[in-house]
């Protein structure tokens, strides 16, 4: 089983932001998309989920080999994915309870019957006392005032209820101290396991250190223009992206004078 | 006794109203006095809000009415709309006050819940003090002229000095087609130390008609005594609906006005607060669900005479289709009402662009030392809210559905009375699934819904969250 992503390319209000984009993540692994500010991971990870404003005018996005380009979010998290979102948005007068049961019950396979008031409490205590989360949690509106960490583990509990095939974190890692990345991290691994993928979007190395990918891909300009293993990641955190722009810079022909870059 | 023919609103028809109802005198007086002021009155006195007199337009042209109730026999009237385990309830039909009941334990303590006429047989010295002091004055407003012009029933509620009742007072108004217009006048009590919950709830049954209900309700809290006033507004859409509420607090007292309205074609509704006792609380909340073409004018003052005193008024409304709203509110502070907080917020969304909502909220106040702060939005549904629950599995109505009925929550979960909160959730359900629903006790709740989901609960300080002081 493999999420696979094929010559993909994706416009936001017209302009083009992914150009080609090909990249595939079996079921077990782990890749991490690295890549400077601009380059269009975002872009990636709201692509592959179906938000409304990204439109993919070619390529393919498959799971299991079926596209999924043009399915709503909603039937792309029953055919097995998630995004942790980067900036998980807040929603008042939603409690944490009601929004996670109905994730939970949402994300279930069809014909499967929903778990009681009582069942559900009992799922979602366990999945807390993994993530090391406080049940008070649960009695607050949907990320209404949460700090940044609580955010973050906040989307990791979701995606322990909602145990997809594939999950795309979106920057995890960014806004975190040291304490809360190391407690996110350890929630993704816990979470993950061989039955699903993931592809961890980050600015940096160090959530590399808690969750340790096989494979590392480097994003560039709307494409994936470097793959490689763990090695790649810490070549990146020492020469920085800069080196990144120099090496593509060798590859193509030099910029004609008065050519903006 | 033959029905009398149906008239316009002229004064022959206020001392028709008034002798047929076998008023003294004074009373007629004051109805002819009120009907003077309705005459000589605008439909609209503030010039802030005359640009939306015709779009709110009740249209009080198209009614006629005549002196007079109409028998209703009550057991077969209210079928389907009690469980018989009701007490403490007052029952009328139409403009008929057909039943009313207390307890033992309750009318032992000498509570009354009666109809305005009873009350004025059995106490006319009061109930003359009441009339005379209304705070619903004439001269203020021509709809207020209107009803203490033409009013053709009333409820009386009073709770002596030191009561303290733990169940609520029910008063629940049925329609069904009436020939003539219902035209209200309440009178809620509390004495000093008093404690009471007050449950007004208003339908239609039958086919839709055009009907037409008007009300003014004094809710006076004396000192030290606390007020819950709910009131429940689910009338058919046929209906025009006009009501003017004057909320006086006394020292120390405290009192909380909680609407839920549904219904209705036009409703034109005001509510002034009156913080009148040092240290006195008076704390509002006005949640609306319109669809279709219903019109909405809301009006909230709240008027702080008094130092110490803690004011606040929270509106929140969701409308559809081609419905429209107007909020307008004023808060006052005097010079002499040093230290007084008060706040006014009112946050409305909006579900399609051909709905429409505007929120006038203003202050006047004549102390420093006081905060006071406003707030107030008009709002779509949130692209990237949906989008999030989208992508949690949610289908896009159920999504929609759990934004739009999580709007009303940071106001509808502070409302004090239990039942009211928990009946309100499952009537805006109700509307949004477009299904008629009615206020029900918390078993028919349990019985219907399955499960009560468990509550969110911010900050109990109505000040915390907000800070621009003044």
């Amino acid at each position: 089983m493999k999420l696979e992503i094929k010559e993909l390319h994706a416009s936001v209000e017209g302009k083009e932001i992914l150009k080609g984009v090909n990249l595939s993540v079996g079921q077990g692994e782990t890749h991490a998309l690295m890549g400077p500010n601009g380059s269009g991971k975002s872009t990636l990870a709201y692509t592959v989920m179906g938000h409304p404003k990204y439109q993919v005018t070619s390529g393919e996005i498959l799971i299991d080999g079926e596209s999924v380009v043009g399915l709503p979010p909603d039937k792309r998290v029953k055919k097995g994915l998630f995004l942790a979102f980067q900036y998980p948005v807040s929603v008042q007068g939603v409690s944490m309870f009601s929004f996670l049961r109905a994730a939970y019950n949402n994300s279930r396979p069809a014909g499967s019957e929903s778990p009681t008031i009582f069942e559900f409490k009992e799922v979602v205590a366990e999945k807390l006392k993994l993530l090391n989360m406080d049940e008070s949690f649960l009695n607050r509106y949907l990320n209404e005032g949460f700090s940044g960490g609580e955010k973050k583990k906040a989307e990791i509990l979701q995606m322990a209820l909602m145990q997809p095939k594939f999950a795309v974190l979106d920057e995890t890692d960014s806004g975190l101290d040291i304490d809360a990345l190391r407690v996110v991290a350890e929630g993704i691994n816990k979470v993950s396991g061989p039955q699903m993928g993931s592809l961890l979007i980050t600015h940096y190395q160090r959530i590399l250190k808690y969750v340790r990918p096989q494979f590392v891909h480097v994003m560039f300009e709307g494409r994936i223009i470097e793959s490689g293993g763990e090695e790649l990641s810490r070549l990146l955190e020492e020469k920085g992206y800069t080196w990144i722009r120099g090496y593509r810079e060798e590859e193509q022909a030099p910029p004609q004078v008065g050519q903006t870059l | 006794m033959p029905q009398a023919s149906l008239t316009s609103f002229d004064e022959g028809l206020v001392g028709s109203i008034s002798a047929s109802l076998g008023e003294p005198s004074w009373l007629t007086d004051a109805r002819l006095e009120a009907f003077r002021q309705f005459v000589a009155l605008p439909s609209e006195k503030s010039p802030l809000y005359t640009k939306y007199a015709k779009t709110f337009d009740i249209g009080l042209d198209r009614f006629k009415a005549a002196p007079g109730g109409s028998e209703i026999d009550f057991r077969s009237f209210f079928t389907g709309y009690l469980t018989g385990n009701e007490s403490d309830i007052l029952l009328q039909g139409n403009e008929t006050q057909v039943h009313a009941e207390l307890s033992r334990n309750v009318s032992s303590k000498g509570v009354e819940l009666m109809s305005f006429h009873d009350a004025l047989g059995r106490d006319e010295g009061a109930v003359r003090k009441l009339v005379e002091g209304r705070l619903v004055k004439s001269e203020t407003d021509k709809y207020a002229a209107f009803v203490n012009a033409f009013f053709n029933c009333g409820t009386f509620v009073r709770v002596p000095k030191g009561v303290v009742l733990d169940k609520p007072l029910r008063k629940m108004l049925l329609l069904d087609s009436p020939r003539t217009p219902v035209i209200e006048q309440t009178f809620v009590v509390a004495e000093e130390e008093a404690r009471l919950v007050y449950l007004e709830e208003q339908y239609s049954k039958g086919v839709p008609s055009p009907a037409f209900v008007a009300s003014t309700a004094e809710i006076l809290a004396g000192p030290n005594s606390h007020i819950d006033f709910s009131s429940i507004q689910l009338l058919d859409d046929q209906t025009t609906h006009l009501s003017n509420r004057g909320v006086g607090v006394s020292n120390d007292a405290r009192a909380t006005m909680s609407s839920l309205s549904l219904g209705a074609s036009v409703s034109r509704s005001r509510t002034n607060f009156y913080l009148n006792g040092r240290g006195s609380f008076a704390e509002g909340f006005e949640i609306f669900f319109t669809d279709g073409e219903q019109r909405y004018d809301y009006e909230t003052n709240l008027v702080h005479n008094s130092p110490d005193s803690t004011g606040s008024t929270q509106a929140r409304g969701v409308l559809k289709g081609k419905s429209q709203s107007i909020f307008k509110g004023m808060i006052k502070i005097v010079k002499e009402a040093k230290n007084a907080r008060s706040y006014l917020a009112h946050h409305v969304m909006i579900l399609e662009r051909t709905a429409k909502s505007d929120g006038i909220p203003s202050l006047e106040i004549d102390n420093n030392e006081v905060k006071a702060t406003h707030s107030a939005s008009v709002a779509q549904v949130d692209e990237e809210q949906l989008f999030y629950l989208t992508a949690r599995g949610l289908p896009p109505d159920e999504a929609k559905r759990m934004v739009v009925l999580g709007f009303f929550e940071p106001v509808l979960s502070r409302v004090p009375i239990e039942q009211t909160r928990e009946g309100a959730r499952f009537m805006i359900e109700g509307k949004w699934e477009g299904e008629k629903r009615r206020l029900v006790d918390r078993e028919t709740l349990l019985a219907a819904t399955g499960e009560l989901t468990p509550e969110v609960k911010e900050s109990e300080d109505i000040f915390e969250r907000h800070y621009k002081y003044r």
